[in-house]
Parts: structure tokens; C-alpha cells; sequence
């Protein structure tokens, strides 16, 4: 049942990632955006990562998918323009894609993978300890991975004061008050006696 | 579900963003979304491996992906919308006026 599903919202994700890069309007490109994510959060919810399905839909398609939207919506962009020079690269692309892709499913094929004894974090002992994921990640993120989590919240903060002071670009238009040119503001250059 | 299923459908994923970004050359805003199509399938990466090696630590390092993801679309889109506004287009032939 769980692979039979997997195999469902598998080739839905595929297919609509082919949507996101073929489609020549890019409204619809970023609609298919959100529903490969919402596919892939459906994954992650078979996979037993509830915590990030969540996060994944919160965070990607009602943050980053809908500033695509808004940033798309803004910019006025001509879609034959766009669209340009795509039989030029399509063949070129096409073939190192499909090498690349030959070789990756030739390597991941028949992989046996195992993981080192003792050393990982084991979900399956959380559960029997009585810690559900978004419970287990949290206890192991406010931890033993506290560094990393400050340093990542720094680099939102950073992306954040970035982009503001990129977007906020009227800085010479804007009415400012200057002391020293109202210091050297003589009476003749305002008063006039007639 | 194997490994292999996983790693099958994420190389799939990146290899789609791996194709967007070699024929949108006239628009950045699709390479952008073809980027985030490459992270998330790292993503599906680390919970797949998460998954069939039993190892929590695959989900916590998604999450951080997740907020490299988020900060790189800010500001990536920022740039854009900047650069729109002085020079009228968001084609790759003239981002090497980005210098200004």
C-alpha cells in the first residue's frame, strides 16, 4: 500500500517538475512548483517525517512559492521573449541531462546500503522511548545541534537585512534632513526684502 | 520502499533542474525555480536516507536546507526585482551589466 502510494505521488512530482521547466508562462511554472512540493510533502509524510511535510508546505509553498508568485506577477516579462533561444540549448541540455541521469540509475540501482552500528540517532528507539518525530527532532536540534540552529537562524537574519536594503533602492529620492547644509544656509538666501 | 527508490526519484528531480537551467537562458527567474527544484530533491535524499537507515539526523539536516533554500530565493529575488528595474529585462545576455 505505502509503495504503491509512493510510486503514485512519485510520478506526479516528476511529472509536474517537467511542467516547472517546460511551461512557457511563468505564472503556471510556479503553480506546478507548489504542486510537485505538496507532492514531495506527501512523500515525506509516507517516508515518517511528519515534521518536515509541515514545514515543508509552510515554509516552501507559503513563503518561497508565493514570493516567486508575487515577484513574477510584478516584473512585466514578455513570454516569446522568454521563451528565445530554447530550440538553441534544448539539445545540448537534453543530452548531458540524460547522461547524467544514465549514470546515477546505473550506480543507484542495485545499492546496498547499511548504516554504522550504534552511531546514528535511531528513530526506532525514540519510538519505543515515546518521542514522536517532531518531539525526537526536537530534542535533538535544541542540543547537540544548537550551534548549527543559531548559525542558521544568523543567516536568515542576514538574507533578510540583505534583501531589504537590495529592495529598498529609493534611497536617493528620499527627503532628508542635512545639518550642515541648514548651517550654512545664509539670510539672503531665504528672506528677500523688496 | 528501498533506498534506491529514493535516490532513483531524486536523481530524477535534479536532473530536471539540471535541464531548466541549461534552456531557460532568457529567463532568471525559472533557473531560480529550477534551483529549488534541485534542493528539494536533496531533500527527498536525506529523508529517504533517514528513512531506511533509521538515523534521525537526515530530517534535522533537511531542515537546515530548508533555511538555505528560503534565504537564497530572498535575496536571489531581490537581486532580480533591482535589476529589472534598471535595466527593463531579466535575460541572462545582459546580467553582466549587474556591475553597473
Amino acid at each position: 500500500m505505502t509503495s504503491t502510494l509512493f510510486y503514485i505521488f512519485s510520478a506526479i512530482t516528476i511529472l509536474s517538475s517537467f511542467f516547472v521547466v517546460f511551461s512557457s508562462n511563468p505564472v503556471h511554472s510556479v503553480l506546478f512548483l507548489i504542486f510537485s512540493f505538496f507532492n514531495v510533502a506527501v512523500i515525506f509524510l509516507l517516508s515518517d517525517a511528519e515534521f518536515l511535510a509541515m514545514t515543508l508546505i509552510i515554509v516552501y509553498v507559503g513563503a518561497v512559492a508565493v514570493l516567486f508568485l508575487f515577484v513574477v506577477m510584478m516584473l512585466n516579462i514578455n513570454e516569446v521573449l522568454v521563451k528565445e533561444g530554447f530550440l538553441k540549448y534544448f539539445p545540448l541540455g537534453l543530452l548531458l541531462m540524460s547522461i547524467f541521469l544514465t549514470e546515477l540509475i546505473i550506480v543507484f540501482k542495485d545499492l546496498e546500503l547499511f548504516s554504522a552500528n550504534n552511531s546514528g540517532i535511531s528513530i526506532s528507539n525514540l519510538l519505543n522511548q515515546g518521542h514522536e518525530n517532531t518531539k525526537s527532532i526536537g530534542l535533538y536540534l535544541y542540543t547537540d545541534f544548537f550551534i548549527i540552529f543559531q548559525i542558521s537562524g544568523y543567516l536568515l537574519l542576514v538574507a533578510m537585512i540583505g534583501a531589504i536594503v537590495l529592495a529598498h533602492d529609493n534611497l536617493l529620492g528620499l527627503k532628508s534632513q542635512s545639518i550642515l547644509k541648514q548651517k550654512q544656509v545664509k539670510k539672503d538666501d531665504i528672506i528677500k526684502l523688496k | 520502499m528501498t533506498s534506491a527508490n529514493y535516490l532513483i526519484l531524486s536523481s530524477i528531480i535534479f536532473s530536471i533542474g539540471f535541464l531548466g537551467i541549461f534552456i531557460n537562458r532568457k529567463n532568471i527567474i525559472s533557473i531560480l525555480m529550477s534551483i529549488e527544484l534541485m534542493l528539494l530533491a536533496t531533500n527527498i535524499n536525506f529523508v529517504g536516507f533517514s528513512n531506511t537507515l533509521d538515523d534521525l539526523f537526515g530530517q534535522i539536516f533537511a531542515l537546515f536546507i530548508l533555511v538555505v533554500a528560503a534565504a537564497e530565493a530572498a535575496v536571489g529575488l531581490a537581486i532580480l526585482t533591482i535589476f529589472f528595474k534598471k535595466s527593463g529585462s531579466i535575460s541572462i545576455d545582459i546580467i553582466n551589466k549587474l556591475k553597473g
